[in-house]
C-alpha cells in the first residue's frame, strides 16, 4: 500500500477555441476528473532512496522502456554544487553525503534501481552534458549531446560570470545496448558542419520499423534524421518544414512567429506516425509527418520567456514553456504532456486540437511541485514520469 | 553524570578514550534489550507538510524555524536568494507563471496552512543584508538575527509582523569583545524568566552573548570554553589538530535547556560546547569529526520530555539528523541521507520541535524547504544510520 497524497493537480474543460494560453488556475485544488483531462496524484515516496549515496545531479531526460522501467540521464557531478557532493571533493569534505549517482539509471516500476551505466569510455565522446534519453523497440538506449550553456557577459555578479565552457561543444549522438554497451555514435564534438553534422542535439526518437532516427538538432534549428543502424544521414528540415537557416533572435510573444526554430528540445512520434517537436523558447509545439511535411502547431503558454543564470556549476538556461512531451497511453494516445519548465507544471493538451484541457503541479521544491521540469514520459499504465533540471534534481512519478 | 567529568577540560586523547567507554555502554545496554538494542525517541517524514504555498509563493533558502507555543511554525528565509527562474512571475516584464518570491517570515499552522507571512525593510529599523534564525517566544514576540555584510543586530516584532525593538545596528565589522553591538547573528533563544536573550554571535564574531531582553544591555558573554573570545583568524579547522581554544564562525546557535545549560554549535569545528548560564564550560562533543568544509553540528532542539533527554541536532555538512543524549553527548543514532526528496536533506540548516515533539527541519544553498518529521514516540531502532525515514504505512 502506497501513501498517495492528492496534490497539484488542477483540471479545467478550457476549451478556448483559437487560444491556447492557459491561465493560471487556482493554487492546487484537485478535481476529481472533472472535464475531460485525465487527473493525477503525485507518488512523494517514489523513487526508493538511491543506494550508496548517491544524488541526482540535473535531470535531462527520462524514458519509459517496454517492460515500464524508466530510465533516468542526468549530468552527473558535473551539475552537483560543493555542498551536496561532498564525497566527491579532495579531500572529501564529508565521509558519509554524497556523490553523484552514475549517469544512466534503470529504476523497476517500484522505483529501485535495477541498473545503471555511463561515463567516458573506449570508442564514443561521453557528452559535456547530456540531453534526452530514448528506449528503441529493441531496447537499445539513445543520449543526446546536448551541451554547456554559454554564460551571457551580463552574467557577472559576485566572483564573476562563469567561464564559458571548455572544450569541443557536444555535437553527437550515442546508442548503448540496455547493458551500457557502446553501440553507434552519429556526430562528433565540435565537428558540427555538413549535413550529418550536429550542434548540440537535445532529444531523439527512434522509429524502430523504419531502422530511423530522429534528432533534434538543437544548434542547426532542424529535425535530422539518420539510418538508427549505419548512422547515415538521410533528410532535415526546419520549422514549417522549411530549409533551416538563421536564428530568429529573441522570442517576443508580439512579434509574428518566427520562421525557424530557436531551440528544439523535444522530438517524439505518436503511433499514427506523426513527429512532435518542441520549439522551447518560441513557445509552440510543431507536428510534422515523418517525411518532414508540416502538419500543424501550438503554442502552449504564449508570454513566457525566460532567463539564463550564473550558478555554481555553470550557466543554467531557462527560457519557453515547450520543453519536453510524452503521449498518453490510450489508443488513440488523445492527450498531450508537455512539461512546461519555466512555468512549472505539466501542461495536458488534447492531442488533435493542441488545446489546453488540464495542468499537473507547480512551483517549488515539495512532491508534487516543480522546478525547471524538462523531460517527461508516460507508461502502459498511464503513470507520468518528471524530470528536473538545474536545481530540482528529482524524478516523480504522477499516478492516474 | 559520571561521565559528565571526564569531559570537562579533557584533551584529545581522553575525549577519544570517553567516547570509546560510552561506545561499549550503549552497545552492552543495546544487547540487554535484543535485536539493535537502540531504544530511542523515532521520527517519520510527513512527505506531504507543508501545504502548496498560496498565491505562487516559493521559499529561497531558509535559513531558521521555530515552533511556538501554540505549535505554529515559523519559518525564515532570503527571498533575495530566489534567482530569476524561480521568481519568474516577479520579474519585469514576467517571464513564467510561476513563481513569486515569498515573505521572508511564514507563519504556518499544524495542518501546514499559512497563518501569516511577512518581513523586509521597514521604518524604524534596519532589514538584516542577510536574514537568519527566527525565535518566537511565548509574549507573542518573534526575534531574528542577521548575518550578512555588515549587520550586527537583533529585531525583535510582534507575532503579526509589527516592529518592536531593534538590538545593535548595521555597519559593523568583526569585533568578539564589543558591548553595543553583534557581528552577523545566527540564531536568537529567548530566557523568557530571566528576561534575558541568548544570541550566537555569530558569523562575523566569535562568542554567545547575553542580553537584556527589554533593554538589550549586554550582561555576559563568553567564547570557546569559556575563554574571554579572540577575534584571531584560526584558518581551516584540522580534524588531527588540538582543539581549538576559540569558537571558529559561524557560532551557529546558543539554545538553553530547561536546567540551566547553554548549547552552542561550533559548527566547522563539528562541536557542541555546553556551558552554564553564566558561561562557565561545563562539557563538549565532536560529531562526525571528518566533517571538512561547512561543518557538522548546525542547530540544535531539545526533547519535549521534563527531562529533556534527548538532544536533536541538525547536521548540514552530512545530511543529517542526529538523536544525542543529553547528559553524555553521545549520539545514539541518525537519519537522514542527501537528496531533494521527503525524508533527505540538501544541507539541513535549522531545526525546531513542536509540544508533540514533532520535528521541523529547514534547508538553506539549493535545498530551500522545510520539512516536518512526525514522532512516532520512543521504540526500538533497527540501525545507527536509519537513512531515510518513510513512513512505516506505506511498505512497499
Amino acid at each position: 500500500m502506497k501513501r498517495i497524497s492528492s496534490v497539484s493537480v488542477t483540471v479545467s474543460a478550457l476549451a478556448v477555441a483559437g487560444a491556447f494560453t492557459l491561465t493560471a488556475i487556482g493554487p492546487t485544488v484537485f478535481a476529481q476528473g472533472r472535464g475531460a483531462a485525465p487527473a493525477y496524484k503525485v507518488d512523494p515516496l517514489w523513487p526508493q532512496p538511491l543506494p550508496n549515496h548517491w544524488v541526482f545531479g540535473s535531470i535531462t531526460g527520462v524514458a519509459v522502456d517496454a517492460q515500464d522501467h524508466l530510465w533516468v540521464v542526468h549530468r552527473g557531478g558535473d551539475s552537483l554544487e560543493a555542498n551536496e557532493k561532498g564525497m566527491m571533493l579532495t579531500p572529501p569534505t564529508s565521509s558519509v553525503c554524497c556523490t553523484a549517482a552514475p549517469f544512466v539509471l534503470e529504476f523497476d516500476a517500484a522505483g529501485k534501481v535495477v541498473s545503471s551505466f555511463g561515463g567516458p569510455g573506449q570508442g564514443y565522446n561521453w557528452p559535456q552534458s547530456p540531453g534526452s534519453i530514448a528506449i528503441d523497440a529493441k531496447g537499445n538506449v539513445w543520449i543526446t549531446a546536448a551541451g554547456l550553456v554559454t554564460p551571457p557577459p551580463a552574467a557577472g555578479g559576485r566572483g564573476g560570470a562563469p567561464a564559458a565552457p571548455a572544450g569541443p561543444a557536444d555535437g553527437q549522438v550515442l546508442k548503448f545496448s540496455k547493458t551500457g554497451q557502446f553501440q553507434l555514435q552519429i556526430g562528433k564534438p565540435g565537428q558540427s558542419t555538413g549535413d550529418d553534422g550536429l550542434d548540440k542535439p537535445a532529444a531523439v526518437a527512434v522509429d524502430s520499423a523504419a531502422n530511423e532516427v530522429f534528432i533534434a538538432d538543437t544548434g542547426h534549428r532542424r529535425i535530422a534524421v539518420f539510418d538508427s543502424e549505419s548512422g547515415k544521414f538521410k533528410r532535415a528540415w526546419g520549422a514549417y518544414g522549411e530549409k533551416p537557416g538563421a536564428d530568429p533572435g529573441a522570442y517576443d510573444p508580439n512579434a509574428p512567429a518566427a520562421r525557424q526554430f530557436r531551440d528544439v528540445t523535444c522530438i517524439d512520434i505518436a503511433k499514427d506516425g506523426m513527429v512532435y517537436v518542441c520549439d522551447r523558447t518560441s513557445n509552440r509545439i510543431q507536428v510534422f509527418q515523418k517525411d518532414g511535411k508540416f502538419v500543424k502547431e501550438g503554442i502552449v503558454s504564449k508570454n513566457t520567456l525566460g532567463a539564463v543564470v550564473p550558478g555554481q556549476f555553470g550557466a543554467v538556461s531557462s527560457f519557453g514553456s515547450a520543453w519536453d512531451v510524452a503521449f498518453s497511453n490510450d489508443a488513440q494516445q488523445q492527450y498531450l504532456f508537455v512539461a512546461d519548465g519555466q512555468d512549472k507544471k505539466v501542461v495536458i493538451l488534447n492531442r488533435s486540437t493542441l488545446a489546453p484541457v488540464g495542468t499537473i503541479g507547480q512551483g517549488g521544491r515539495q512532491p508534487g511541485r516543480f522546478l525547471a521540469v524538462g523531460s517527461i514520459a508516460v507508461d502502459s499504465k498511464g503513470n507520468v514520469y518528471t524530470g528536473e533540471q538545474h536545481h530540482g534534481k528529482r524524478v516523480q512519478k504522477f499516478i492516474r | 553524570m559520571k561521565r559528565r567529568n571526564v569531559f570537562i577540560g579533557a584533551g584529545f586523547i581522553a575525549l577519544l578514550a570517553a567516547l570509546g567507554v560510552s561506545q561499549s555502554v550503549l552497545e552492552k545496554k543495546a544487547l540487554a534489550q535484543g535485536g539493535s538494542g537502540i531504544s530511542a525517541p523515532r521520527f517519520e517524514v510527513d512527505p506531504m507538510w507543508p501545504k502548496p504555498l498560496p498565491n505562487g509563493w516559493y521559499i529561497g533558502q531558509t535559513i531558521g524555524v521555530w515552533a511556538d507555543n501554540q505549535d505554529h511554525i515559523w519559518i525564515i528565509h532570503r527571498n533575495d536568494s530566489l534567482d530569476p527562474v524561480e521568481a519568474a512571475a516577479d520579474q519585469n516584464p514576467p517571464t513564467g507563471e510561476c513563481c513569486k518570491k515569498a515573505p521572508p517570515i511564514i507563519e504556518f499552522d499544524q495542518a501546514g496552512n499559512v497563518v501569516h507571512a511577512w518581513g523586509g525593510p521597514g521604518q524604524g529599523y534596519d532589514w538584516p543584508d542577510s536574514n537568519h534564525g527566527i525565535y518566537a517566544d511565548t509574549k507573542g514576540f518573534v526575534w531574528i538575527g542577521g548575518n550578512g555584510g555588515t549587520d550586527g543586530l537583533v529585531l525583535k516584532f510582534t507575532r503579526d509582523g509589527k516592529f518592536v525593538k531593534q538590538f545593535g545596528k548595521k555597519g559593523v565589522k568583526a569585533d568578539s569583545n564589543a558591548t553595543d553591538h553583534f557581528f552577523q547573528v545566527a540564531k536568537v533563544f529567548v530566557d523568557e524568566k530571566a528576561n534575558e536573550v541568548y544570541v550566537a554571535d555569530g558569523y562575523g564574531n566569535k562568542r554567545v552573548v547575553v542580553m537584556d531582553a527589554d533593554t538589550g544591555q549586554f550582561k555576559r558573554f563568553w567564547g570557546a570554553y569559556g575563554n574571554k573570545p579572540d577575534d584571531k583568524d584560526l584558518g581551516r579547522y584540522n580534524p588531527t589538530a588540538p582543539l581549538a581554544q576559540q569558537f571558529r564562525n559561524p557560532v551557529h546557535c546558543a539554545d538553553l535547556s530547561s536546567d540551566g545549560f547553554v548549547y552552542v554549535c561550533d559548527r566547522v569545528n563539528d562541536r557542541m560546547q555546553v556551558f552554564t548560564k553564566d558561561g562557565k564550560f561545563v562539557k563538549e562533543q565532536q560529531y562526525q569529526k571528518d566533517s571538512l568544509g561547512d561543518g557538522s553540528v548546525w542547530d540544535v532542539a531539545f526533547s519535549k520530555d521534563p527531562q529533556q533527554k534527548y538532544l536533536f541536532m541538525s547536521d548540514g555538512r552530512n545530511s543529517k539528523i542526529r538523536i544525542i543524549d543529553r547528559q553524555s553527548l553521545q549520539e545514539i543514532y541518525n537519519f537522514g541521507e542527501g537528496g531533494h526528496y521527503p525524508g533527505q536533506f540538501y544541507s539541513i540548516h535549522s531545526i525546531a520541535i513542536d509540544s508533540k515533539g514533532n520535528l521541523y527541519t529547514t534547508e538553506t544553498y539549493q535545498g530551500r524547504r522545510v520539512q516536518k518529521f512526525v514522532s512516532k514516540g520512543i521504540g526500538s531502532v533497527p540501525r545507527k544510520e536509519m537513512g531515510v525515514v518513510w513512513p512505516t504505512s506505506t511498505s512497499r
